[in-house]
């Protein structure tokens, strides 16, 4: 989980799903989520996944980290799916579950700084709950440089190797404690700061304005698009069930034209 | 067990929403016991614990590719209210890093506040009986036994969605029912919608089709035997690592261990790594 290549897309990005709002982004993502809970049907869900890469495609978006971010969830659901699914098509479904679910998420994440993810839900948890997640997300990077430093170290001074694997457990446990003790000295360094600037009850953080409103109605619309098939799907899938061939054209269309164009667009 | 990875939409609405509503009223509650004063310095540390979980996470340990989790770690700095807080901002994070579903950030909460809580609890109940000199056997007896725990908790919600799966109606695709035609053709978008099943001759195949999601099911039975064949592995790493960062931090700076992160605020001098003790 390379996480400062995630921050480095959110904040650095400039296509059309940098541009739309987080507010819009967020509802769009419940949107997908809701559609993506809905159904059982494998070519409605795996066109919902199409769908998802035609975005990510569009966006221009690292597709080795996108795709790989959602493939983590998708490898643990293909796990559970091995140890419970009933038969190969009920499997097949929970690992594109899995997969749409954290390509949706993913997208978000590498589009919207983390922040502005954060700041719409500072609003209904407690202040301790959202100012904890902020300063989550600022210490995540500040200990995987130093934690990242100190395997280095380690590895440099103790020769860490595959053929000793209980020196190579010692050592990088060892590391994690010296990290554990850093990561005090330093939350007694940032509590001393913040009192500094000011902090008494709430680190506020300033929700984004559009910068393209029509993207925002883009997201949405798709969004809605998506959620509408899956609940027409499941709510008559005896009528509509024969047909669920024809579902994954539309996406299948998009996400090729999102490839060319998205080409085109690198040229 | 430390987080379900179960993707969204397989576990039952009820199941779900009901862990999502426990969890807010425990962090609720939590967030309220924490406003006092005393605790808003503790903001920061909350949020290098959550962030150490997230690392241990995403780092392996050199050579065995596994993840470790650190929870039991995170609940005896922590201890038992602010465990429930930095146990949700893991779960929502690792969320919307594509990393667990989004409707189980309430169920994964629990898993892991059980987990960190439990740690706690055992790993001090055991430093009593056993001695302040017996750290490390302390914290690996407390991980090994909390991740049994928390494992026979996460069989327990699977087989609860499973028993639900069983019985709801699903809508699931059998591709024997594919029928590559004109649908305009055969008039389901203008019947089909609005009339039975019985008027367009699939009265047989929609029988069929029920009668194979009422009998579809999830398989616990395997799915236990997979997590109770695989955990042990899983506990004895994360017991061990456990047990050496514990044992380490215990030598360096034992205030952090035995009394914990919320004890009575001391600055460190620097250069004295044993923290004046």
């Amino acid at each position: 989980m390379d996480i400062g290549a995630i921050d480095a897309s959110a904040t650095l990005g400039r296509s059309w799903l940098h541009a739309a709002s987080p507010v819009a982004k967020l509802v769009a993502f419940a949107l997908v989520l809701a559609a993506v809970i809905v159904n059982w049907n494998v070519l409605v869900v795996g066109s919902m996944t199409l769908l998802l890469a035609a975005a990510v495609a569009s966006a221009g978006l690292k597709s080795r980290l996108a795709f790989g971010l959602a493939a983590y969830p998708a490898l643990f659901a293909l796990v559970f799916a091995l140890a419970s699914a009933p038969d190969a098509m009920t499997g097949t479904v929970i690992v594109l579950k899995a997969a749409s679910a954290g390509l949706a998420a993913v997208i978000v994440a590498l589009t919207t700084p983390y922040p502005q993810v954060f700041a719409p839900l500072q609003r209904v948890v407690p202040s301790i709950v959202g100012d904890a997640m902020l300063m989550t997300y600022r210490s995540t990077f500040l200990l995987l440089e130093k934690f990242s430093n100190l395997l280095t170290a380690v590895r440099l001074r103790s020769g860490v190797s595959a053929r000793q694997p209980v020196r190579a457990g010692r050592a990088t446990a060892q590391a994690l404690g010296g990290l554990l003790l850093y990561s005090f000295d330093l939350s007694q360094r940032d509590y001393d700061i913040m009192r500094l600037r000011g902090y008494q009850d709430r680190i506020r953080a300033k929700p984004a304005r559009s910068e393209r409103p029509l993207a925002d109605v883009a997201v949405v619309a798709f969004a809605v698009l998506a959620l509408a098939t899956s609940a027409l799907w499941r709510l008559r899938a005896d009528a509509l069930n024969p047909y669920s061939w024809l579902v994954p054209i539309v996406p299948a269309f998009v996400l090729l034209a999102a490839i060319v164009f998205g080409r085109r667009g690198d040229r | 067990m430390s987080h379900i990875h179960i993707p969204d939409g397989v576990l039952p609405l009820w199941l779900w929403a009901g862990g999502w509503a426990v969890t807010l009223v425990a962090v609720a509650l939590a967030g309220h016991l924490s406003s006092r004063a005393d605790m808003r310095r503790k903001v920061p540390l909350l949020g290098v614990v959550s962030a150490l979980m997230l690392v241990a996470m995403s780092s392996e340990i050199v050579p065995i590719a596994y993840h470790i989790n650190l929870t039991v770690v995170a609940g005896v700095l922590l201890g038992p209210f602010l465990s429930a807080i930095a146990a949700f901002v893991v779960a929502v994070v690792l969320a919307m890093l594509g990393h667990g579903g989004v409707t189980v950030i309430g169920l994964n909460t629990l898993i892991v506040t059980a987990e960190m809580v439990l740690g706690w609890a055992l790993f001090h109940s055991l430093v009593r009986a056993l001695g302040r000199g017996r750290v490390r056997l302390s914290a690996a007896a407390a991980t090994l036994v909390t991740l049994a725990i928390t494992t026979t908790a996460l069989v327990g919600i699977v087989w609860l969605g499973g028993e639900a799966a069983t019985a709801r109606e699903t809508g699931a695709l059998d591709p024997e029912q594919l029928r590559f035609e004109n649908p305009l053709s055969s008039g389901v978008f203008s019947v089909g919608l609005f009339s039975s099943d019985e008027d367009h001759g699939q009265g047989e195949e929609a029988g069929e089709a029920e009668h194979a999601e009422e009998t579809a099911g999830l398989s616990i039975g395997r799915f236990a035997t997979v997590v109770y064949t695989l955990g042990p592995i899983g506990w004895v790493i994360e017991a061990l690592v456990t047990a050496l960062v514990l044992g380490y931090v215990a030598r360096v700076r034992p205030t952090l261990v035995f009394v914990g992160a919320l004890a009575e605020h001391r600055r460190s001098i620097p250069g004295d790594e044993a923290g004046g003790l």
